[in-house]
């Protein structure tokens, strides 16, 4: 019962309304900021790079773009490997 | 948004076309005017007017916007009376010139005047990003952004809300029209909160999908003086709303209530 109530509610990620949610998310934030996916993959690449050519990275760097109402901001988290 | 001694400029705007702008001008105008208020709504998009056709004042009209700016004729020999609501008056657009010939200076010029003698002064805002969107925004002090459950009606709406909040607007709200609630729940449609979500302004209100519509247009009646339609409510709801007034969502309409029935049963997710 109850997994058929969690069915009922929770979000199909296959649906319609989910994939129109998903892509407006991202069409959106490029729109506000003038930017494309590509354009964020180049930078994605050369933030990395630089901080690569200075210090030594450890693990997985990410950079994303976070959102706050209508405004982004860059959020760059690159673990760093200590001696 | 609250009353003022001086009258209230509202813009009715969308980005995209075909949303319900004129649908929702008309009507929320009519029903501020039946609650006594006097409104005008002043038509800005010259060239492709259609506000006077679904307001049913097509036959009434005489002189236009342009003329008014040109001085062909005063503004008060150029307002259309609605009979039906004896405080609702129409300033149309011209039809046979183009939306360059004005400017937002004249516009604003026109809507302080209209401020000193109407409550509520709407503007019908053309589609679009362009020259008339400019003369449309110029003099108002508050948006309401009309936006469909689709994607690319809140695409357009997003872009239009970064131009207005660009340009200085602190009153702006969201107006969703043609929702399919049953489209909703079956997961094929945005829902209000999906949209609220993506464009992060306030809810001024829902209008449900309504074949009414359709048929007061073709007679050039207001919906809302049919009052077993669905859509009837909602536009009443925005418009005392406007005024100030708290009015409930109807259930359909309550974007937290789906929210809320999802935590009552899965308290702990």
């Amino acid at each position: 019962m109850l997994d058929f109530l969690e069915k009922l509610f929770s979000r199909d990620d296959s649906s319609s309304r989910q994939k129109a949610n998903d892509r407006l998310r991202l069409v959106l934030t490029h729109d506000r900021l003038g930017t494309s996916e590509k354009l964020m993959e180049t930078l994605k690449e050369e933030i990395i790079n630089v901080i690569m050519s200075h210090v030594e990275v450890d693990g997985k760097p990410e950079v994303n773009i976070i959102k706050e109402g209508r405004r982004s901001a860059l959020d760059i988290s690159i673990p760093l490997k200590g001696r | 948004m609250e009353k003022n001694s001086e009258g209230q400029v509202i813009v009715v705007t969308s980005g995209k076309g075909g949303v319900g702008k004129t649908t929702t001008v008309a009507n929320v105008s009519s029903a501020l005017a039946r609650l006594g208020y006097k409104v005008v709504v002043m038509d800005l998009d010259i060239g492709l007017k259609k506000l006077d056709l679904v307001l049913g004042l097509e036959n009434r009209v005489i002189y236009d916007i342009v003329q008014v700016i040109e001085g062909e004729c005063t503004l008060k020999q150029a307002l259309v009376k609605d009979k039906r609501f004896p405080h609702l008056f129409m300033l149309p657009a011209a039809q046979t010139r183009n939306k360059d010939e004005i400017t937002p200076e004249q516009v604003k010029q026109l809507c302080k005047q209209l401020q000193e003698e109407f409550e509520y002064v709407f503007i019908d805002c053309p589609a679009g990003i362009e020259q008339g969107f400019r003369n449309a925004i110029a003099a108002a002090n508050s948006a309401i952004v009309v936006t469909n459950p689709e994607v690319s009606a809140v695409r357009d709406a997003d872009r239009i809300i970064g131009m207005l909040e660009s340009n200085n607007f602190k009153d702006i709200k969201l107006v969703i029209n043609r929702l399919q609630n049953d489209m909703v729940e079956a997961g094929d449609m945005l829902s209000i909160n999906d949209l609220t979500e993506h464009l992060c302004i306030d809810l001024l209100g829902v209008v449900p999908e309504d074949k009414n519509v359709v048929i007061s247009t073709n007679r050039g009646e207001p919906i809302i003086l049919n009052e077993k339609a669905d859509a009837s409510p909602a536009f009443n709801n925005i418009a005392r709303r406007i005024t100030g007034e708290e009015v409930e969502f109807l259930t359909f309409e309550d974007p937290s209530f789906w929210h809320k029935l999802k935590r009552s049963l899965f308290p702990g997710r």
